[in-house]
């Protein structure tokens, strides 16, 4: 009870300094005031202490059982493992805000600590736009999805937390991918600041580029996760479904994918300034947008989020977020100008240019796709697309990026006339003859598959002739290494999605399934791996109850099951047994039990896909190679200037 | 700018013939059992509805047969493969698949839609 009191009061006290934070900040960007912008940043750190220790309180209310809080009674129950107790805190609507809201306080806090030397403008407003959003985000919690509800009566025990929920997996998944989803607003506070303080230039894409790439990896690391999370629990084969919440998460990372690359337009040649800034704040209408149809039911997903009552409050955020940006970009623009260099079609600016166009019309198609049940709802019977529709019309366009990875960055900045980047062509171009050559005699005949692999294959071609020139002066090679890891970072990143690619394009196009009932000792086949089924067995758990059918593999023992949680009203869950080997997974599913001790079994081969989970390490850790203690030239030329023009 | 206005145009062109074949060709219709019988496209449908008590299944539980219902219509359905995990009667289900000429709609895939543990139920006073 008293609890409940705490945690209400904290968010309360979250939202009047975040107002406070908003209204100061702005207000000392226009007045140009120090010593504002001083009070208004620590009253955005205060926002942000009170909203940890709101935090705090509810995981400490989760930890001990007080249901007396409508958050912990519908989340939790006494039988759950107390970590994924702890883990209730983001398994609600309420609580996930909640964290959302926090994640949002601390790392822009940080970005705030490391704004000081921007200059005093923008990083009021910086300040002042972010405050705005925790602001809009605290009224939410404080007024319509409060988790600090009480009940009137206390129940004994709590309804418990989702089964398919009840996996280690959401230990990691839903914090990374929440995370992400929050710090799209840091480059796009920036982004917002820097031109209502009209002072757009390189200073702002350093700081800029180094949260975009912090939310953009968070997005990258939550994407995968969520991938291997669905893989390894749902027990349906796939890793992907194009489902509306996932498309949601796809599109702000399309669209920050695609300023991750033009942003060095801007770096080395001063171009592509608006565009620059539309992106990054396209990235963040789309998390907002994405999380008003997820959370509001507009369209119809099989996920297990709510339809609830934040929707229209999030449709009037996205209004209000979209009209801002628009009269932002539409009045300053004029402003941005840039060198009037113009940029060649064959050159490394090109390249990006043309792979920017490709990542918008990718989030364009990802975009029709999802919305078509409310568009085509709006003029007649409502339509949906499924995996087909996302395959064919986002397929050619991912085809047409991958080219662009493998010519991509043998092209000089420039222009690409001269006869260098022929020769440097020759490796990717000979590699992409090759695997398309070997792919044939080995009897593929898909064109999809045809075309796609082969490319991913020059893609890595590319990234390994990169470092191989490196070797070439190998004596200088540590210190070259150092200097330039930003570059050599981001063809490992680049090598990590090849190598996803890969996974994917196996499985996609060589996935086997078969469905089969099998008596004790009886023997099946699927693609050249024999399974055996030994029985099946009863077993007792702490919260469930688990029907497990026994399969040998060779050595290995597979234990697919169906595990039943009384507690939950009897609902079921399955439990997947994926055999991981060198070439495939071997996947199987219980799909129940018959008559004399037979089972009935969906077992899947599915290709490379651990290729998939090492591809998405690979990234990140290029991403981490190349950004460590990385602090641009640009920086230090705009820290002196800042220091000379503005008095601190 | 002007030079990529061209590039930029195609790309806009390839993207939005993409779209236009792709939905033409995979867009399906997302019905309720009471507007099945009077849909006369061609291709696959979905379909959602409440399951009814008279779940039946096959097969060691990969074949299972159902009447599927909302408020003023029903439908049998047929389908073969893994049911999904909360999959009983009273759940909402959406079928996908087409009504066959002996008036069973022929479920491909059977997406369970499930019961929202996120939002507020009873027990708010």
């Amino acid at each position: 009870m008293i609890l409940g009191f705490l945690g209400a009061g904290a968010l309360l006290a979250a939202l009047v300094m975040g107002a406070f934070s908003m209204v100061l900040s702005f207000w000392a960007g226009w007045r140009q005031s120090g010593v504002m912008v001083q009070v208004g940043r620590r009253a955005f750190y205060a926002a942000a202490a009170m909203m940890i220790v709101a935090g705090a309180v509810l995981e400490w209310a989760l930890l001990s059982h007080d249901f007396s809080l409508v958050y912990v009674t519908e989340h939790t129950d006494l039988s759950t493992p107390i970590v994924l107790v702890a883990a209730g805190f983001y398994g609600g609507q309420e609580g996930s805000l909640l964290y959302w809201a926090m994640v949002l306080g601390v790392l822009g806090s940080a970005s705030l600590v490391a704004s000081a030397s921007l200059g005093l403008r923008l990083a009021a407003y910086a300040a002042g736009v972010m405050a705005a959003i925790v602001t809009f985000f605290l009224v939410v919690l404080v007024m319509v999805a409060s988790p600090f509800d009480l009940l009137s009566l206390t129940p004994p025990d709590g309804l418990g937390l989702n089964p398919v929920l009840r996996d280690g997996g959401m230990l990691i998944h839903p914090p990374v991918v929440l995370a992400g989803f929050a710090s799209f607003a840091i480059p796009f506070s920036f982004a917002a600041a820097a031109l209502l303080a009209g002072r757009p230039d390189t200073a702002w894409i350093a700081h800029t580029r180094r949260f975009a790439l912090i939310a953009w990896s968070l997005q990258t690391t939550g994407l995968v996760l969520g991938m291997w999370w669905a893989y390894h629990v749902l027990g349906w084969g796939g890793y992907w479904g194009w489902d509306p919440v996932e498309n949601v998460a796809f599109m702000p990372w399309l669209a920050t994918t695609a300023y991750l690359h033009s942003s060095q337009v801007q770096e080395s040649r001063g171009r592509l300034r608006t565009w620059n800034f539309s992106l990054v704040i396209v990235a963040f209408l789309l998390v907002v947008f994405g999380t008003f149809i997820v959370r509001s039911g507009v369209v119809p997903s099989v996920h297990t989020f709510a339809i609830s009552a934040i929707g229209p409050w999030f449709l009037a955020f996205l209004f209000i977020c979209i009209v801002f940006s628009a009269v932002l970009l539409a009045v300053r623009s004029s402003h941005l100008g840039g060198a009037a260099q113009p940029i060649a079609p064959v050159s490394r600016e090109g390249a990006f240019v043309l792979q920017n166009l490709l990542l918008v019309g990718v989030v364009v198609v990802v975009l029709w796709g999802t919305v078509l049940p409310l568009t085509s709802g709006m003029f007649g019977q409502q339509r949906v697309v499924g995996a087909s529709y996302y395959e064919r019309a986002a397929g050619p366009l991912f085809v047409a990026i991958l080219a662009l990875m493998a010519a991509g960055p043998l092209l000089p900045w420039r222009r690409a006339a001269g006869v260098p980047s022929r020769r440097a062509l020759i490796w990717p171009a000979a590699t992409l003859v090759v695997v398309l050559a070997l792919m044939l005699i080995a009897g593929v005949r898909s064109i999809p598959a045809l075309v796609a692999l082969p490319l991913v294959a020059a893609v890595a071609a590319t990234c390994v002739t990169q470092y191989a020139r490196l070797l070439r002066g190998w004596s200088r090679l540590p210190a070259l290494l150092v200097r330039k890891r930003r570059r050599y970072g981001a063809y490992l990143a680049h090598l990590g999605l090849a190598v996803l690619v890969t996974g994917i394009g196996a499985s996609h196009f060589w996935q086997q399934e078969m469905d089969v009932t099998l008596v004790p000792g009886q023997q099946v086949t699927v693609a050249g791996y024999t399974l055996t089924y030994v029985g099946t067995e009863q077993r007792q758990l702490d919260d469930h109850t688990e029907l497990v059918g026994l399969m040998r593999f060779g050595d290995a023992r597979l234990e697919p099951a169906r595990a039943t949680y009384a507690g939950l009203g009897g609902q079921s869950l399955t439990r997947v047994a994926i055999n991981t080997t060198p070439l495939a997974d071997v996947y199987v599913v219980l799909a129940g039990a018959g008559d004399g001790g037979s089972a009935s079994f969906r077992v899947f081969v599915n290709p490379l896909v651990s290729w998939i989970w090492a591809g998405g390490a690979i990234i990140i850790l290029g991403v981490l190679l190349g950004n460590l203690g990385e602090r641009a030239p640009a920086v230090e030329a705009v820290r002196r200037r800042v220091a000379a023009s503005v008095p601190s | 700018m002007i030079r990529w206005a061209i590039p930029g145009l195609v790309v806009a062109a390839c993207v939005g013939y993409l779209i236009y074949t792709a939905s033409g060709g995979s867009a399906e219709y997302y019905l309720t059992v009471s507007e099945l019988p009077s849909h006369t496209g061609s291709g696959d449908v979905r379909v959602a509805g409440i399951v009814q008590d008279d779940v039946l299944k096959t097969d060691g539980g990969l074949h299972v047969t159902f009447t599927e219902k909302d408020a003023t219509a029903a439908v049998p359905v047929d389908y073969t493969g893994t049911l999904p995990d909360i999959f009983k009667p009273g759940i909402t289900v959406v079928a996908e698949g087409r009504l066959g000429k002996d008036g069973v709609f022929h479920a491909r895939t059977l997406l369970a839609k499930c019961p929202s543990r996120f939002s507020t139920t009873t027990y708010t006073q």
